[in-house]
């Protein structure tokens, strides 16, 4: 179980699994620059591992005014 | 994936360039980008005072804290818009952040000025975007020119600067497609405006903000709705996902073929402008149109019964 905070919707979603950032990017509809990908302290790219109890906060980078 | 650079674990892919840094070598990337867009453009020249005006966002607290760490003599200008919730949070972002780094900061509180944005969009039937936007480059540009600093610098990043212009070139507008780019020099009572940012994508910025612990204010203006630039901006994902490069190559490509042309346009049918009448701001009609908000704003307030 993976948890994911969206920024600025302020949503919480917990999927079962994801192998991957890019996989977690596509079921948010996402592209690769369309958000941050944050793990603690640290930026993720798309290739990067998602183990089980991970917390992910996605950003988006959009400003809308 | 790893670091074009120094071969370390990535965490910034930019595929508009067909790279990825790590965090080090991203920030070397940043200040580049910064202070090609400096040099290029004559944006800052040495001993100058710079206003740069700050929202609270990513892009504007980002470049306060880039330029600073350039050595730049810089003070923040904060417009406080009298949005119940939303203007609190943000000035408590830009004020936290100046204190934090020892930064100067000047605000401007539309309340005391009589002009918050929330009569603004009671009393004033046009697109609340319009008129804000409008008031904020005004108060930027006459805090600029009465506090003497040489230049004002906003936040503006590359995909706020295509978004622009596309909407520009939608309408074929020759005025604002003669002098768009990221200098606009000093003339008619207008401070010089910079936007240093300009080939970073809001994406980079906010990799920056992120990096540095920035906190920002990113919750989106409940009056923007619906923005038109918005729209603008997802349909330019679209296309720079499909052929990434596409946004800088269109705003370059504008800056040395497009402007020129449309400069000697705006040349020959461009209007004169003369200062304010009432608070000598540059204005070709008399009275400036903030001060006609105003004044607008007053008297349908006045008028208003459920403000007796």
């Amino acid at each position: 179980m993976i948890t994911v905070f969206v920024e600025p919707e302020n949503e919480t979603f917990t999927f079962e699994r994801h192998n991957t950032v890019l996989m977690l990017q596509k079921r948010l509809g996402l592209r690769v620059n369309d958000a941050l990908v944050i793990r603690g302290d640290r930026l993720l790219t798309s290739d990067d591992r998602l183990v089980d109890g991970d917390e992910i906060r996605i950003r988006k980078v959009t400003s809308t005014g | 994936m790893k670091c074009r650079k120094c071969k370390a674990p990535a965490e910034i892919p930019l595929p508009s360039h067909n790279t990825a840094f790590c965090r080090d070598c991203f920030a070397t990337y940043f200040t580049g980008q910064v202070e090609k867009a400096i040099r290029r453009h004559g944006l800052i020249m040495p001993g100058e005072r710079v206003l740069v005006a700050l929202s609270g966002g990513k892009d504007s607290l980002s470049l306060m804290l880039e330029l600073s760490r350039l050595g730049y003599d810089v003070t923040g200008l904060h417009v406080d818009l009298g949005i119940p919730v939303s203007s609190p949070a943000a000035r408590a972002k830009v004020q936290g952040f100046c204190d934090l780094h020892g930064l100067k900061l000047r605000v401007v509180e539309l309340i005391k000025e009589g002009l918050p944005i929330p009569d603004v969009k009671k009393y004033i039937n046009r697109p609340v975007c319009s008129a804000c936007g409008k008031i904020k480059r005004h108060w930027f540009n006459r805090v600029a020119l009465e506090d003497g600093f040489n230049v004002l610098a906003t936040g503006h990043n590359l995909d706020d600067e295509v978004a622009r212009l596309f909407a520009n070139t939608l309408r074929w507008d020759a005025g604002y497609l003669s002098d768009q780019g990221p200098c606009l020099q000093a003339e008619s009572g207008f401070a010089r405006k910079i936007k240093p940012l300009y080939r970073l994508t809001e994406f980079e910025t906010a990799c920056y903000a992120f990096l540095n612990g920035i906190e920002i204010h990113n919750a989106p203006c409940p009056y923007s709705g619906g923005a038109s630039f918005t729209g603008h901006k997802r349909l330019w994902a679209d296309l720079e996902h499909q052929s990434p490069g596409s946004k800088i190559s269109f705003y370059d490509g504008f800056l040395k073929r497009g402007r020129p042309a449309f400069a000697l346009v705006e040349k020959d049918e461009g209007h004169a402008l003369a200062p304010c009448e009432t608070c000598a701001s540059p204005t070709s009609t008399g009275m400036c149109g903030v001060c006609r908000l105003a004044i607008a704003v007053t008297e349908r307030r006045a008028a208003d019964p459920d403000r007796q």
